[in-house]
């Protein structure tokens, strides 16, 4: 089904980014995630000039562990008048922007918080397997899931399945670990100039990439992003009431989710039985948000792609235009996606060396860029796409300099 | 100390036929009837024509190797590494693909000619699996 070319509730540029936060990164917060997503959604509200009194919205994601009863309780949030939510996973927060674009403009709230918290690697660490693998339980699957054609065969974790894709994409494409490799370090590169990145300080070349242990083959340890403790939160509102705000608003120029042509249900080990899976539901996003924003990949200065695995990135890049398809290895590795290369990516170094926020982090970074405060600022920059988990459905936004 | 393999669910009113095909050694996939559209993994409902009249369709038992991974970190105290999840699509019906789980790192190429046999474990659950036709060599695992 072709994607919808229009922009029938008319969004573009209406509504804007006011608001980021951040917790610090960790490997052990100390605390738990409502504590996580308290603090960061009052530095959100802080660094907009609002209190929680301001807000009337929530949107969350379906996998995070903190409810909107906790975040109106724990924050004193007196007036909610909506609460969404978004997912799956890691397709959430461009979702969650675009969520709060339709409440505000259908005036079902003003001011919308969306969080992401988590204990990623002192509570539940997702390397570890599906929740039916870690619990050992003796029987898995059923009702849609279908967990049971993947399980009880030794497929378990995602790492597993987006290697499987990586294998596919050598064969068709002859992909090399190498270009794999120069992503990986991309990303480090920027997480070496940010300081509150978890490798800030811890460089990485090739020759450690290629001698990093293999997790499952073809993805090695630095192929992985990083589980993290920490969460982030940002505070959408119209652009017109942002006009006051104590920040130059970052407008939001454009909001897409897409499914791919060939759904397969469940949550994502369905995806190995897709008709291509080196072909991502990110085509369908693509082309609806580049529609919706008027805009082209060319006209992207900066882009925050994520990264749960660098094979993510390299299928990005094809899937929304960078380059022709399978042409993502030579594109990696020509520099351009590198700092002062023609289109830098995740420049606080994404998930694979900042931190995993599981998405969240990616549009906070895109807002710094955007305010022209990032520790990667791409001179000029006044475009920034933002993409949300690849599989299995696919969602992005486009951030304009207001 | 031994630990128990994950087992699939027998009683999904969608999938349980499937499984229950294996426990006769019969491979099987759910197709349409109406429109032979391919419904995997199986339901009952054709998102494809919009027909309620699908049913289970015997599959040869050959297919040919899509995509693989081998899994060196181990997740799961039942599952040892190393050890190869493979993908295998059907001859009968190629947009149809299962997943099998081969022991070690074999050598294994895209489109090599694959055949199921039927694993029973200890509780009488029968799993379809996969291997390799001709081995491409002896294997650097065993």
């Amino acid at each position: 089904m072709p994607a919808r070319q229009t922009d029938d509730f008319g969004h573009q540029d209406r509504c804007a980014i006011v608001g980021i936060g951040s917790t610090e990164f960790s490997r052990n917060s100390e605390r738990s995630v409502l504590t996580l997503a308290t603090e960061a959604s009052a530095a959100a509200l802080a660094d907009a000039g609002l209190s929680p009194k301001d807000v009337d919205g929530i949107v969350r994601c379906d996998h995070d562990h903190v409810t909107h009863n906790d975040l109106v309780c724990s924050l004193g949030i007196a007036n909610l008048t909506y609460q969404g939510q978004v997912g799956p996973g890691g397709v959430g927060p461009c979702a969650m922007v675009g969520q709060a674009v339709a409440a505000i403009l259908s005036g079902q709230a003003t001011t919308v918080l969306l969080y992401r918290s988590l204990n990623g690697r002192s509570e539940v660490r997702f390397g570890s397997g599906t929740a039916s693998a870690r619990d050992a339980a003796v029987t898995v699957g059923g009702q849609g899931t279908y967990d049971e054609f993947f399980l009880p065969f030794g497929l378990m974790t995602a790492g597993q399945t987006f290697s499987i894709m990586a294998q596919r994409h050598m064969i068709e494409y002859g992909t090399t670990c190498e270009q794999l490799g120069s992503i990986a370090i991309a990303c480090r590169e920027q997480a070496n100039a940010n300081p509150a990145a978890q490798m800030h300080s811890k460089p990485l070349d090739m020759q450690t990439y290629l001698a990093s242990r293999m997790i499952s083959t073809p993805l090695r340890l630095y192929d992985y992003c990083l589980e993290t403790d920490g969460a982030c939160a940002v505070v959408v509102t119209s652009t017109d009431r942002a006009s006051d705000t104590r920040k130059s608003p970052v407008l939001i120029r454009a909001v897409a989710q897409g499914c791919p042509p060939d759904m397969r249900g469940g949550m994502m080990f369905p995806i190995v039985m897709r008709d291509s899976i080196t072909d991502l539901p990110a085509y369908s996003v693509a082309s609806t948000l580049y529609a919706r924003a008027g805009l082209g990949p060319d006209e992207i200065d900066v882009a925050q792609l994520y990264d749960c695995f660098s094979i993510s990135i390299l299928l990005q890049l094809e899937a929304y235009g960078f380059c022709e398809k399978g042409e993502g290895g030579p594109f990696a590795e020509s520099g351009a996606i590198h700092r002062g290369g023609a289109l830098p990516i995740n420049t606080g170094g994404g998930h694979l060396s900042e931190g995993y926020i599981h998405g969240m982090n990616h549009v906070v970074e895109g807002v710094r860029q955007m305010r022209g405060d990032s520790s990667g600022q791409v001179p000029h920059a006044e475009t920034c796409l933002v993409t949300g988990g690849p599989l299995p459905t696919g969602s992005a936004v486009i951030l304009r300099k207001s | 100390m031994n630990f128990d393999r994950i087992l699939p669910i027998m009683n999904d009113r969608d999938t349980a036929g499937f499984f229950e095909a294996c426990k006769n050694k019969t491979l099987v996939y759910r197709a349409c009837q109406s429109c032979n559209a391919t419904l995997n993994p199986p339901r009952a409902h054709c998102g494809n024509c919009g027909s309620w009249d699908t049913a289970w369709r015997e599959a040869s038992g050959r297919g040919r190797l899509y995509s693989w991974t081998t899994v060196c970190h181990q997740v799961h105290p039942a599952y040892g590494v190393p050890y190869t999840v493979v993908i295998v699509e059907l001859e009968d019906a190629p947009e149809v693909r299962l997943v099998g789980q081969l022991n070690g790192s074999p050598d294994l190429c895209a489109g090599m000619e694959m055949q199921v046999w039927f694993e029973t474990l200890e509780d009488g659950t029968v799993l379809p699996q996969w291997e390799p036709v001709e081995k491409i060599q002896q294997g650097k695992e065993s």
